[in-house]
């Protein structure tokens, strides 16, 4: 299903690849190109569409992160590689997205456990990575210098650049040939400003993607959705500096009050569900990957994306 | 003492001797590139000493390929130099090279050579290079004479001894020609390219102390090429050498290179950033406060020879915070003084401005306006927390170094806070303002070839773009053309571009080919046409921050204005509020237009509906405030007797009753052609 489109536009989204297969130098076993849109999501000539990633969110450190997923898992959690793997075989989902929780610790020192983790996730699943360094300027050097060297090949995309600190990121990704996530507090301007910083450090547009950031939705998701709706206009009337691919993730969907307050045999639910209404309204606002953390918001995510893009849409190269 | 020239002749003579008499297979390990340097230069595989000597002719007899291969030649004939010393580094190290210094955690690099004199000097200048975070590296006897000083050499101490002689040095070179073409997106092959990327983006220097061979002499000679400075240590006369003393050659060597030590934290008791930039603080709020039409204020930036200014310097003049009492109001002066190489006295204004800026980012202190108009709080919160009023100097000092590192090398803050001392600074700096302002006042639109743009309002108006001209100043009033240019040169993919004029199509109403092109790819083609003189005709488009709202007033066949500061109604029957409403957000609105106060002084204002006749309305606040020049103005033109006719609040806000007046005081718009 896609609508008429209602405007010519001049510009087009440039092309980005996630994940290096056998053949590319790589161990993934498949890699996405993503981008190439000349229109707005579900708008336009299907030749132009793209199939939306969905990405499965685990961390190295479930301390630091949501109860509600660490009772779903159970004891999966603890074994980073094996969360890894279950969440591919058992939930399908498009892209693992690893947060290393461990490194947002009071003096975080275990630097050398960074190299371990991360090739553990590329041994237990096939495929390509999303990988979140470091929260903390003071450590970002080693942690991206070590995310980078043991993704190496991999072609993974390096989280969060933002525009007080994106050196570590942007050497990670420049010295060991990964992409970027550029995120910009919910403005346009910000979002280009980002963009031109990263290129002049020598960043090139194809390894960049812009995340506008989000809340929840119903806690303030609306301001990103006409953020990203503007970034995409500029880029299709021609901006070359906004010209990404976006990604977005609303963590905050598990915090809020209704996941919160709901009754016990209807945390998951609600969980899954407001997260998947989040995610599908940032794919409708241009998104090109959403990110989720409730494994049963990915199955709810497939079918409505399904139920737009026909699956021999996706770009899996 | 060795001649430089002399040296490099017969020193290439004697590399191409070497080269000729090179035998057997050549290469390196761990690397994808080859020799790195003749990979860069030529696209070529170097992989045996034929290869090598065609590389060599190929690249007219290029001093690094001589260098690199003769090394390679006798590494792979003798193997790799015994510990300490590296020798050529495997791409895997490279990588984490260039990561810290894209990183910034190291900001440029440092080829040491030669025999120095003494272990103390050659230890001091190393220790001065690791404090300012450079990556040394060492070649030749310097290594020995270091390890007997007790300074430790190694990767982890920034200290890399790459060989035991100067030519090992080459792998200096390797590296940044890796670099360029890991980093860099240099191919091999591509010589111009990679000699752009050193000189533009590898930020190296060399240092060599005496006893260099003339082979030597050769091979550090090159890397003048690659835009890398060279400091001699003594033992060298002629060529592009810079003769340096231990105590400055670090300084010198950066400095020539543009490498600059970034300052971080800034060091006061409150918080700084621009999250805070919005926040006022109320009376109830303020411990102090600063002019503000309370006192006399003041702010000031000069640019100053480097001799004079000592960066981080901070000085109080008269009265600090626990010498006055809570909800005092003190005179203040803010004298911003400046050095660096690349600073330039016309930049001072667009400087002066950010002062504004950096004092709102501190969460306890705030700004407003400028120049001798300043207005600035300190809250009782910040001065509970142990802010002094010197953290006002501390704060404009550091933010100045963070957000100019290119410009800047030194700044220092002078506040005064004594009435007498304030008051005849400030007459001081009101001789500085109004050179200032003559600079500007002489140049017309037609001098100049270029416009510059200003598209800093996209953030919420995507679609605007403002079109500052020498005589038609942002319609904020806070950018003219020369702060336009200034801020372009400052910084080059900033929101100030500049716009060349190209063909005038029409000079009445102010309408250039150049400008449109600019303004409709600007506008993300919103907007095809901008009459840069005319407000009936292709407007130019209305971000919100106008100073004033020049509006058509149908019936009166002329033209109102209203200011940001007129709250009441106008005879347009709107408020300054309902029509900022209605005419901004980046649209292009026939009959309405944003305009700064300076440029209802110019001659283009309304030019394409016959000039300031058509002023019918403003508000007496602006009539007062712009009486002085306007009048001289008309009396120029022998028109001094129009002043009186334009209506202001105290003569009416209605439409019926301006009708009235106009018709009495016989004024001149009912009697031009018609506007519609």
């Amino acid at each position: 299903m896609t609508l008429q489109t209602q405007n010519i536009w001049n510009g087009r989204i440039g092309t980005v690849t996630i994940g290096a297969d056998r053949a590319h130098g790589g161990t993934r076993t498949l890699q996405y190109t993503l981008g190439g849109e000349q229109d707005l999501a579900a708008v336009g000539p299907g030749a132009t569409q793209q199939r939306p990633l969905i990405a499965a969110e685990i961390c190295d450190d479930p301390g630091i992160w949501s109860p509600i997923v660490n009772t779903f898992m159970g004891d999966t959690v603890n074994d980073t590689a094996g969360w890894a793997g279950t969440m591919e075989s058992e939930y399908h989902p498009d892209i693992v997205r690893l947060h290393l929780t461990s490194t947002r610790k009071r003096n975080f020192k275990d630097f050398s456990g960074i190299p371990e983790t991360v090739s553990g996730v590329l041994k237990s699943t096939g495929l390509p990575l999303i990988i979140e360094g470091s929260n903390d300027p003071s450590i970002d050097s080693e942690v991206y210098q070590k995310c980078g060297e043991a993704s190496s090949g991999e072609r993974v995309l390096l989280g969060t650049a933002e525009a007080g600190r994106y050196r570590s990121i942007a050497a990670a990704a420049m010295a060991y040939n990964h992409c970027i996530i550029a995120q910009s507090p919910i403005d346009i301007n910000l979002a280009k400003q980002l963009n031109i910083l990263l290129k002049e450090i020598g960043v090139p547009y194809d390894r960049i993607l812009i995340d506008p950031y989000t809340g929840a939705l119903g806690y303030g998701f609306e301001y990103s959705y006409s953020v990203m709706e503007r970034i995409r206009y500029a880029a299709l009337k021609g901006d070359q500096d906004l010209a990404m691919t976006m990604i977005s993730a609303a963590p905050d969907s598990l915090n809020i009050r209704e996941v919160r307050e709901a009754r016990d045999d209807e945390t998951d639910r609600t969980a899954a569900t407001w997260e998947f209404y989040t995610a599908f309204s940032a794919v409708i606002a241009g998104a090109s990957i959403v990110c989720v953390r409730h494994p049963l918001a990915i199955p709810l995510l497939k079918s409505a994306i399904d139920s737009i893009w026909p699956h021999s849409a996706g770009r899996e190269a | 003492m060795k001649n430089v020239e002399a040296s490099i002749k017969s020193g290439n003579e004697s590399l191409k001797t070497k080269i000729s008499e090179l035998a057997g297979d050549l290469g390196y390990e761990e690397t994808a590139y080859h020799l790195p340097v003749t990979y860069a230069l030529t696209g070529n595989a170097v992989k045996n000493a034929d290869d090598a000597r065609s590389a060599y002719q190929r690249t007219g007899e290029n001093p690094f390929v001589a260098c690199e291969c003769y090394t390679a030649s006798v590494t792979a004939e003798n193997g790799k130099e015994p510990a300490p010393f590296t020798g050529f580094l495997p791409d895997a190290d490279l990588r984490k090279m260039g990561y810290s210094l894209v990183d910034g955690s190291i900001l440029g690099l440092a080829l040491v050579a030669g025999s120095p004199p003494g272990a103390d000097v050659v230890a001091g200048i190393c220790r001065e290079l690791q404090e300012k975070y450079m990556l040394t590296f060492l070649a030749g006897d310097v290594v020995g004479t270091l390890a007997g000083s007790g300074v430790k050499v190694g990767a982890e101490y920034r200290l890399v001894p790459l060989g035991s002689t100067p030519l090992r040095g080459i792998h200096f070179v390797d590296i940044i020609a890796r670099v360029a073409m890991m980093f860099g997106g240099v191919s091999p092959g591509d010589p111009d390219r990679l000699i752009s990327y050193a000189r533009e983006r590898a930020k190296a220097i060399v240092i060599v102390f005496p006893g260099l061979n003339d082979e030597e002499i050769a091979f550090i000679d090159a890397l003048s090429i690659l835009g890398i400075p060279i400091l001699s240590m003594g033992g060298y006369e002629g060529g592009n050498w810079h003769l340096a003393t231990p105590e400055n050659v670090v300084r010198e060597g950066m400095d020539q290179k543009g490498i600059k030590v970034t300052v971080t934290a800034i060091p006061i008791p409150m918080g700084c950033s621009p999250a805070f930039e919005g926040k006022s603080i109320r009376k109830e709020e303020m411990h102090v406060e600063f002019g503000g039409g309370r006192t006399p204020a003041f702010e000031l930036l000069r640019v100053r020879p480097a001799a004079d200014v000592t960066d981080g310097k901070i000085t109080v003049i008269g009265p600090e915070i626990e010498d006055v009492p809570q909800g005092s109001a003190l005179p203040l002066g803010i004298i911003v003084e400046v050095a660096g190489s690349a600073m330039k006295k016309e930049y001072e204004p667009v400087l002066e401005r950010r002062i504004h800026n950096f004092v709102n980012y501190g969460e306890g202190s705030w700004h407003v306006a400028q120049r001798d108009l300043v207005w600035v709080r300190l809250s009782k919160e910040a001065v509970s927390k142990g802010v002094h009023i010197r953290h006002i100097g501390t704060l404009i000092a550091a933010k100045f170094r963070i957000d100019f590192p290119n410009l800047l090398d030194a700044v220092q803050v002078t506040l005064i806070t004594d009435e007498q001392k304030v008051k005849s600074a400030l007459l001081e700096a009101q001789k500085v303002y109004r050179e200032r302002d003559q600079r500007i006042k002489d140049l017309r639109d037609t001098d100049v070839d270029l416009f510059y743009s200003c598209t800093l309002c996209q953030t919420f108006a995507p679609n605007h773009v403002c079109i500052i001209t020498p005589e038609r100043p942002a319609l904020c009033g806070a950018i003219t053309w020369l702060d336009g240019k200034t801020a372009f040169e400052i910084s080059p993919s900033g929101a100030n571009q500049p716009v060349p004029k190209g063909e005038v199509i029409d000079a009445t109403t102010g309408e250039f080919e150049g400008v449109n092109r600019f303004v409709k790819k600007a506008s993300h083609g919103e907007v095809e046409r901008c009459c840069l003189y005319s407000i009936m005709e292709n407007p130019m488009t209305a971000c919100g921050c106008f100073e004033c709202i020049a509006v058509m007033l149908p019936e009166t066949n002329g033209f109102m204005i209203v200011t940001r500061e007129f709250k009441g109604l106008t005879p347009s029957g709107m408020t300054f509020s309902t029509l900022a409403g209605t005419i901004g957000g980046g649209a292009q609105t026939p009959g309405f237009a944003g305009v700064s106060k300076n440029f209802i002084l110019s001659d283009r204002f309304l030019q394409a509906e016959g000039g300031i006749e058509r002023l019918v309305w403003m508000p007496g606040q602006l009539k007062e405030e712009l009486s002085e020049r306007l009048l001289k103005k008309l009396s120029d033109s022998g028109r001094q007797e129009f002043f009186d006719r334009i209506a202001d609040e105290t003569v009416t806000t209605t439409i019926e009753d301006l009708m009235d007046f106009l018709a009495k005081v016989h004024h001149p718009a009912l009697d031009m052609p018609a506007l519609i």
